[in-house]
């Protein structure tokens, strides 16, 4: 072992404080990142996670200029279904409508709200938005309706005088039941939807509820209900059309692959004004706000970073003062100045290595115990935490790096004693 | 001014003491034929090779080849156990050839056979100061320089390490200079210096002080 590297290692060693305190530094700074990485890139896959889960599949496809696709989904589905790596594919159909229930004969609530036809056959096996069914079951029979939760509420008049009312609901309240009646709709209870067909009729029909859709994070149905896509067609009289295909595909396809077989579909349907586009272009506009904020705490983090390197700098200095009488001893007996300065400059790599390990360490536990916990706060949506091997190894050798950087300036500083002064120094 | 108009020669193999009372300039004189300072003026002539001229990385290679050194408080690094601080000279030089049986037979020699493996500060001061020989002769230097070597250390062991180095230069026929104001414990040397008042004198100190310049 080379003897400035085995004096560096004893030197620190005999200083064990001011190498914890320096380890410490670098690995806090390594652990802020970590988990700012855990906290702020888990939440935006989350959101990406569901909103490729419940809305938009890996890839998306719909008619550029009209509000539904015309084509058979049974032509575009089959097609996508051969094509290896695709996974399941379903047709989607969106409406808006006027929900009401009643109480003993009384109108109870009446209020717009959006309508999904869903073909729950394929849908099961494109989406997950049938596993956020807590209660009841999802809309296998024609006449059977899953309720988002806040609708469920709103249907119960639990809202009332509430901000939700306000959010794209028609706050038309009848009856005159107070707060002592707010019971959100339950499984059982039936509710009857009004929509406009494409002739402008009002269409009426009563379904029974079977089944109630929360999700955490806003991007499932809750304030959506969920009926048969095939109803939903009858009652808009667009028999066959849908307003979306969703397109999962298998677990191991890529980003890469999402784009091929999109392109291939693209190439396959010139005629037919149909857009395809990928998850991350679907929820691009949902994103770009919130990758700019996590953009900002990575900044924050990397200040942190820089910060412990100035308490590196400031230890070095330190130890530097403190092995003065030594930096005399070595010159004496012959090191030279560039000897003293790889002797320093090591000390920063072992402390900027140690360090780096440390914090690698707490930060990949934070992680685990982040994803063994499905770690959300309070209530809110589960983080989608994965083990970024890049990242991790960048913020690691970073900051062995900055470790390394902040020992030069002490070491530069070790290189100007001059031997006779440095020995007298007690 | 430290030193003036001073000159002498050293023939090697000899035990030279450079005596003189406090702030005579003993010690300005070792630390600059230790070339660990610069005279303003003339030149260290070393070997035959004027030092004068030496960069910085040569000087630092030419102290750590020629020139073994030897301080007042042994000045041993503390972080280090009594043989690697002896192998530190030569792991300076890079030189690995067959250094640490040698080292081991210096401590031997000196009388360490047995602290190689303790730690530098946790060995007496008459240890350390053996040490501290053996760290100026494992390198087989032109010169060892010693600043009050025994300045440190009760009479007992003073006189052991005295008696150490001169039986160290004897067997190896090795260049003593050692600068001290404890002219009687060296007792018969092979030369004396006298420095007073920046300049030195052939010989201990007496009203026939003569300039060897």
């Amino acid at each position: 072992m080379d003897y400035r590297l085995h004096l560096a290692k004893r030197m620190l060693v005999n200083k064990r404080g001011s190498l914890i305190g320096a380890v410490l530094a670098v690995s806090i700074g390594i652990l802020v990142i970590n988990v700012n990485f855990v906290i702020f890139q888990g939440i935006y896959d989350a959101i990406i996670r569901d909103m490729s889960e419940y809305r938009f599949g890996d890839i998306y496809v719909y008619d550029e200029e009209k509000s539904t696709i015309e084509k058979s989904d049974i032509v575009l589905i089959n097609w996508f279904e051969r094509i290896p790596g695709v996974e399941a594919a379903t047709p989607r159909l969106e409406a808006s409508a006027t929900a009401e229930t009643r109480i003993l004969g009384q109108q109870h609530e009446k209020f717009n709200t959006p309508v999904l036809g869903v073909d729950p056959i394929s849908d099961i096996r494109t989406s997950t938005i049938h596993e956020t069914v807590g209660d009841g079951q999802y809309v296998y029979a024609r006449n059977s309706i899953v309720v988002g939760e806040s609708v469920a509420s709103d249907l119960g008049g639990c809202s009332r005088g509430g901000s939700f009312m306000s959010s794209g609901t028609d706050p038309t309240v009848t009856g005159d039941a107070d707060m002592g009646e707010c019971q959100p709709v339950r499984v059982g209870d039936s509710v009857k939807l009004t929509i406009t067909d494409q002739w402008g009729i009002d269409q009426k029909k009563r379904f029974v509820v079977t089944g109630i859709s929360g999700t955490a994070g806003g991007q499932g149905f809750d304030r959506s209900v969920i009926i048969h896509i095939d109803t939903l067609r009858d009652m808009l009289d667009r028999s066959g059309e849908s307003r979306s295909i969703m397109v999962r595909l298998q677990e191991s396809a890529t980003p890469n692959d999402a784009k091929q077989i999109k392109n291939l579909f693209l190439q396959a349907f010139p005629n037919d004004n149909l857009r395809a586009e990928t998850i991350e272009e679907s929820a691009e506009s949902t994103l770009s706000g919130f990758r700019s904020g996590i953009a900002m705490i990575n900044l924050i983090g990397y200040f942190g970073m820089g910060s412990s390197a100035f308490a590196i700098l400031t230890i070095q200095m330190m130890l530097v003062n403190s092995k003065t009488r030594e930096i005399g001893i070595m010159r004496a007996i012959g090191a030279t100045r560039k000897d003293i300065l790889i002797l320093f400059i090591m000390q920063g790599m072992i402390i900027g290595a140690m360090g780096a390990g440390a914090g690698t360490a707490m930060g990949l536990g934070y992680t685990t115990y982040a994803k063994i916990t499905n770690m959300e706060f309070q209530g809110s949506l589960a983080l989608e935490v994965n083990y970024n091997w890049h990242k991790i190894g960048e913020t690691a050798f970073l900051a062995f790096i900055l470790a390394m950087i902040a020992s030069i300036y002490p070491s530069y500083r070790a290189t100007k004693k001059q031997p006779v002064e440095a020995m007298r120094t007690v | 001014m430290a030193l003036d108009n001073v000159s002498f020669s050293i023939k090697k193999g000899e035990f030279v003491l450079i005596v003189g009372s406090s702030g005579s300039g003993k010690s300005t004189l070792l630390n600059m034929i230790g070339l660990l300072d610069h005279p303003t003026q003339g030149k260290v002539m070393i070997d035959g090779f004027d030092t004068s001229n030496l960069t910085d990385n040569e000087v630092s290679e030419f102290r750590n080849k020629k020139l073994g050194f030897v301080f007042q408080f042994a000045n041993l690094l503390a972080d280090l156990t009594v043989l690697e601080n002896v192998l530190l000279p030569s792991q300076i030089q890079f030189d690995s050839s067959n250094i640490l049986d040698k080292a081991k037979m210096i401590l031997e020699q000196v009388g360490l056979g047995d602290q190689l493996y303790k730690r530098a500060n946790k060995i007496s001061g008459g240890q350390a100061q053996r040490a501290a020989i053996a760290r100026g002769l494992v390198n087989n230097p032109t010169i060892v320089l010693a600043d009050e070597p025994t300045g440190n250390l009760d009479s007992v062991t003073a006189e052991n390490v005295v008696q150490l180095m001169k039986k160290m230069a004897k067997e190896l026929n090795q260049t003593f200079i050692v600068v001290t104001h404890e002219r009687a414990q060296f007792g018969s040397v092979d030369r004396v210096i006298t420095v007073k008042d920046g300049r030195v004198f052939e010989g201990d100190h007496s009203t026939k002080m003569e300039v060897i310049a």
